[in-house]
């Protein structure tokens, strides 16, 4: 094996070391690298600081445990902005594990502390709710008629947020973070295409090539792109977290992906010209 | 300080077990699988019946009995196991299929569709030069990597216009290398947020 071709091989456990050492160190010892709001992030914020007070928002937690560390810090930073505005929210789940991230952004936005907000007045929890896209559609076509209780089992006539609230004419804006697929274009469908409705949408960094398209058209008004669009977000609510925290090791780990990519590339063709000279 | 709380200790065990499987298979990341596993399970299980009792039961017991319907459909489903009455199966699939099929078609149609094919006929000329290299950008891409799935005209991929389909499948590797780099940041972020678990919660040194 040629020396081009041992650097081609390099072995799982090291680049894995490598990686680890990437994170750890800027953990501990924070670069400070400047942050530059991206605009998907900053129309997002810009829609909902638009809103009068009072509006009503529906907004759908579709991530699990998998997801909380790309989303979680988004929807904390999204929650505050909601909150500080007086913006009545509906919650609800199209993941499974969806009502188990719920009190862990309610733990780090703390609304009745921080807001003075009341649970049942200002906002809601209806829990998860099965079916994607047919329960997206049940919500917005008939609330009453498909839920009957909130999450924790009290009926939804003693809910005064609920009281008002029918179905899509009654939700000023539609807002959602997941990291499904079938989610992201769901509510896409189901509030814009079918009740022209004003939607937001959070993804994993993953999903964002393919759900840009929907952002450029102007069906998302605005986008928030994994963790880098969950630090924007951060940045421009003024809630600093763990996605302003994780920039720094993610700008610091992707440069290590880079270099890893180069040398992987430069070893390839090194070995192929070595094997030609020996041919 | 390292922290004195059970649960951030069980928390903290199970991302390293998970985690250990990165370096190499082991018996520890096993025993977090098949706890996770599990935990999945019996979480789906339990959500599972509290939306039949939710969105179904509680229906009923107001009175609404359409509702009884949805609940004969769901126990049909469960003649997928026997052998004699497997048809039965079919029809709560076939009320699922198009169901879902009919919700989501033609609002599928109105944002993949006609959304983003008047989006790609807008005027090439913007109103900033930046806008106007992105809109040439799209139409280049758009009709170079739809040629490349000309199938039915094979004089498409060769002779003097078969840089055409080329083009457009350099546009698409493009694509998919820009998904790959959100991809990497996707595990990375994922990762990221377990190391300063560990390194916050668990030790406490940040």
């Amino acid at each position: 094996m040629s020396a081009w071709e041992k650097l081609a091989a390099l072995p799982r456990e090291l680049v894995l070391t490598l990686v680890l050492i990437a994170m750890i160190i800027p953990t501990l010892h924070p670069l400070g690298l400047p942050i530059m709001t991206g605009q998907m992030a900053q129309d997002w914020y810009d829609t909902v600081d638009a809103l009068p007070e009072g509006s009503v928002i529906l907004f759908d937690i579709g991530y699990g445990s998998g997801g909380y560390p790309s989303l979680g810090p988004a929807n904390i930073a999204v929650f505050h902005q909601f909150f500080e505005k007086d913006l009545k929210v509906v919650i609800m789940a199209t993941a499974l594990e969806g009502s188990m991230m719920y009190p862990l952004v309610m733990e780090g936005v703390k609304p009745e502390s921080n807001y003075g907000a009341v649970y049942g007045e200002d906002y809601v929890f209806l829990g998860y709710i099965a079916g994607e896209q047919t329960a997206m559609a049940g919500v917005l076509g008939d609330l009453p008629a498909l839920v009957s209780t909130d999450y924790t089992g009290i009926p939804i006539a003693q809910i005064s947020i609920l009281q008002d609230v029918a179905g899509a004419d009654d939700f000023d804006i539609v807002a959602y973070l997941t990291t499904a697929g079938g989610t992201s274009e769901g509510w896409v469908y189901q509030a814009y295409s079918a009740y022209d409705k004003d939607v937001l949408g959070g993804f994993l960094s993953m999903m964002t090539t393919s759900m840009k398209p929907y952002y450029d058209t102007g069906q998302l008004l605005g986008l928030i792109d994994g963790v880098k669009g969950a630090a924007d977000m951060e940045f421009l609510t003024r809630h600093p977290g763990d996605a302003i925290q994780s920039s720094d090791v993610l700008s610091f780990t992707q440069t290590l992906v880079i270099i890893l990519i180069l040398i992987g590339n430069i070893s390839y063709f090194g070995a192929k010209a070595s094997r030609k000279e020996e041919t | 300080m390292v922290s004195s709380d059970p649960a951030i200790w069980i928390a903290a065990f199970f991302t390293i077990a998970a985690t250990s499987y990165a370096f190499r298979d082991n018996i520890v990341f096993k025993f977090a699988e098949n706890t996770f596993i599990g935990i999945a399970a019996g979480h789906a299980i339990v959500m599972g019946v509290k939306n039949i009792r939710d969105y179904g039961w509680a229906h009923i017991m107001n009175g609404e009995m359409i509702y009884a319907v949805v609940f004969v459909l769901g126990i049909m489903l469960y003649f997928r196991f026997s052998r004699e009455y497997y048809w039965v199966y079919r029809y709560p699939i076939a009320f699922l299929v198009g169901n879902g099929v009919g919700i989501s078609i033609r609002a599928g149609i109105h944002s993949d569709f006609i959304k983003n094919i008047a989006a790609t006929a807008s005027p090439i000329i913007a109103a900033t030069p930046l806008d106007t290299v992105n809109n040439i950008l799209i139409f280049v891409g758009c009709v170079t990597a739809l040629s490349h799935f000309i199938f039915t005209y094979e004089g498409i991929h060769k002779g003097t216009i078969g840089w055409i389909p080329k083009v457009g499948r350099w546009m698409m590797l493009l694509s998919f290398g820009a998904s790959f780099g959100n991809t990497v940041m996707t595990r990375f972020g994922m990762y990221q947020g377990r190391v300063l678990f560990l390194l916050r919660d668990w030790l406490g040194v940040v």
